[in-house]
């Protein structure tokens, strides 16, 4: 479970000149849910997540997870968290088996469960033929796979991914989709950020919509094209952020 | 533990798969000895051979046994000069005028004017008017004391106190040259051989968006810091102590006996240079990471670091010109170190309180960039410059 409450964050972008990245966010991802950040570029959608990870500071408000605040203490929360961040890059003169390895023993996996937690990983994603080969030269899709099994590889109760679709084809977008759906039926929070809108309709339970740093608007896709009054997502969405402030509020 | 062993073999893991990094870190090492043993053949053959000296003499009709004298010790008119040194001894321009009543003053016993022309602000022609002043004044002083027994007068009596030099320096200290090399090489090499790993596992790592990834998750900086430093000095030190085995072999070929010295680099000598080397391996290391971790791109890093790669070369250069060198000097990285080969070199024994002041300090700066560095990557200002 992921709460975020409150949180501010300004950055100074040149002198005594300040930008409001996060302004009064708030929000819930709970367990066995899929709930996802809609917002046009800027909102502030990465900012959050870095500040969920512990990368960033927030200047008020809290971020907790599963009870953890993660400015108070970071690593404990971290441990219960599984990333899969904004930009990835792989290890490129590793393999993915080493890659996953590297990433459950920085979670204090070893021996034989380790071993054992890599190898369903991978049997998950079916990624058994690029196990052993080195990462460089891997397919976008592949690419995916390998930041989705390290970041999954402990088995973390919550998983935040930042656009992990962007510049996904069609089957790799469906591999990710199909996982998420089976690894929230196992009870675990998910919280994904993105732009597609057929994506958010079609997986998410709940879905936030962030602009200028707040909250726009919640609830199930469903809910959101009711309150705008349109019928699909994508204009409800537009007139969620936009000029009709009234409705947001 | 798990953390800090899993990012150790993932770092050694990353760094020897990238052959040719490695690659190009060793030839530091494999060049040391080639050079050095180039040099010392050259400067021994400088140091024992008398090559000939062309002179541009007015008046050798004048004085015909000095110029046999001269020619004797291999001082020759420019008008013999070989085809092949011609335009550098015409360059040179050396000029010796005798004077036209040389022959009469020598009858009389006056003093006769002898000018010696050359540019003496030039370091080539060091040696060779030294060796043309010298042999004029054995002519001169061999006259002088005939002069005296004719006399009847012992020419001893000139020379009321004769200075007996004794020269305390052991044998080995003559190789000076060879160790002075050595000492600036080995303390490149632990500098350079370590870079590119230092480089590629920050500045690289954020270039290829790993390292956001990896401050993500539940694992302290300094453990990160740490295991990064921990491989790029193990490179460092393994430049170093092949810079030293491939020398110590080298060095057997060059025969340092025609100039008097001795120079052996035994394995305890290695071994003694290695531990002083330990910590400036993990100090550079620590420098190169501390600077490339802040730089925004490898480019920006490989610029930067290249600055740091000054320091070994520059401190002995300039304690080379200290001629009475502060005690704090001993203390200091690179310097205390640099000051310690070149006692060890001269086969004198080894001052233990600065081997372990020197050694203490370098790690203590070590471990405080450590520090700063670690505290540093759990700022915001780097999570910023991630993207």
């Amino acid at each position: 479970m992921i709460e975020v409450n409150n949180l501010h964050k300004s950055f100074s972008v040149a002198k005594k000149q300040q930008v409001k990245a996060l302004n009064g966010l708030s929000f819930k991802a709970k367990d066995g849910e899929i709930t996802g950040i809609l917002g046009p570029n800027g909102a502030g959608k990465t900012t959050c997540l870095r500040t969920l990870y512990g990368l960033l500071k927030a200047d008020d408000g809290s971020a907790i997870i599963d009870g953890i605040d993660v400015t108070e203490s970071p690593l404990e929360a971290r441990a219960k968290l599984g990333i899969f961040p904004d930009k990835f890059g792989l290890y490129e003169r590793l393999t993915a088996y080493e890659q996953i390895d590297y990433f459950a023993s920085i979670h204090g996996l070893q021996g034989e469960s380790k071993h054992q937690a890599i190898l369903s990983i991978i049997a998950d994603l079916e990624m058994e033929e690029l196990a052993h080969r080195k990462t460089q030269g891997f397919s976008q899709g592949q690419r995916m796979k390998v930041t989705l099994a390290q970041a999954l590889v402990h088995k973390p109760q919550n998983f935040v991914l930042d656009e992990p679709t962007r510049g996904l084809d069609v089957m790799s977008t469906r591999v990710l989709r199909n996982f998420l759906a089976k690894y929230k039926e196992k009870g675990h929070c998910i919280l994904f950020s993105s732009h597609v809108m057929q994506e958010v309709a079609a997986l998410c339970d709940r879905v936030i919509i962030v602009a200028n740093g707040k909250l726009a608007a919640e609830g199930t896709p469903q809910e959101l094209c009711d309150l705008a009054g349109e019928p699909l997502l994508e204009d409800a969405f537009v007139k969620l952020i936009g000029s009709d402030e009234g409705v947001a509020a | 533990m798990i953390q800090f062993k899993a990012l150790l073999i993932k770092e050694f893991k990353e760094a020897f798969r990238d052959k040719r990094a490695l690659m190009v870190a060793m030839t530091m090492a494999m060049m040391a000895p080639i050079m050095i043993f180039a040099l010392s053949k050259t400067m021994i053959k400088e140091m024992i051979e008398t090559p000939p000296i062309y002179l541009n003499i007015s008046g050798s009709e004048f004085a015909p046994k000095l110029i046999k004298q001269l020619k004797d010790n291999n001082i020759l008119s420019l008008k013999n000069v070989p085809d092949s040194d011609n335009e550098l001894w015409t360059e040179r321009n050396l000029e010796l005028n005798i004077p036209e009543d040389f022959a009469q003053s020598m009858l009389e016993g006056k003093v006769i004017e002898i000018i010696l022309q050359a540019d003496f602000s030039e370091k080539s022609l060091n040696a060779p008017i030294r060796r043309v002043k010298n042999e004029i004044r054995v002519y001169a002083q061999s006259i002088g004391a005939k002069r005296l027994i004719v006399r009847g007068i012992d020419p001893r009596i000139l020379q009321p106190i004769k200075i007996s030099e004794q020269d305390t320096a052991k044998p080995s200290s003559n190789a000076v040259f060879i160790s002075m090399m050595l000492g600036l090489y080995v303390l490149m090499a632990a500098f350079m051989s370590g870079l590119s790993v230092a480089i590629d596992s920050s500045a690289g790592e954020r270039e290829r968006n790993v390292l956001e990834m990896l401050l993500c998750q539940p694992v302290s900086t300094v453990k990160i810091v740490s295991a990064k430093l921990c491989c790029a000095s193990t490179i460092s030190i393994l430049g170093v102590i092949l810079t030293l085995v491939l020398t110590s072999f080298s060095v057997g070929f060059v025969d340092l006996t025609k100039i008097g010295a001795t120079f052996s680099l035994d394995a305890y000598m290695v071994f003694i240079i290695v531990l002083m080397l330990l910590p400036i391996s993990f100090f550079a290391s620590a420098l190169q990471l501390f600077v490339s971790f802040q730089a925004k791109s490898f480019k920006e890093a490989q610029s930067t670091v290249s600055m740091i790669i000054m320091l070994p070369a520059m401190i002995p250069l300039a304690l080379m010109f200290i001629d009475d060198k502060p005690k704090w000097l001993d203390w200091l990285p690179v310097s205390g170190q640099t000051l310690l080969m070149e006692e060890l070199f001269k086969g004198g024994l080894i001052n233990w309180a600065a081997f372990t002041g020197t050694a203490g300090v370098t790690i203590g700066l070590t471990v405080l960039l450590v520090a700063i560095l670690s505290h540093r990557l759990k700022s915001e200002k780097v999570v910023l410059a991630l993207s």
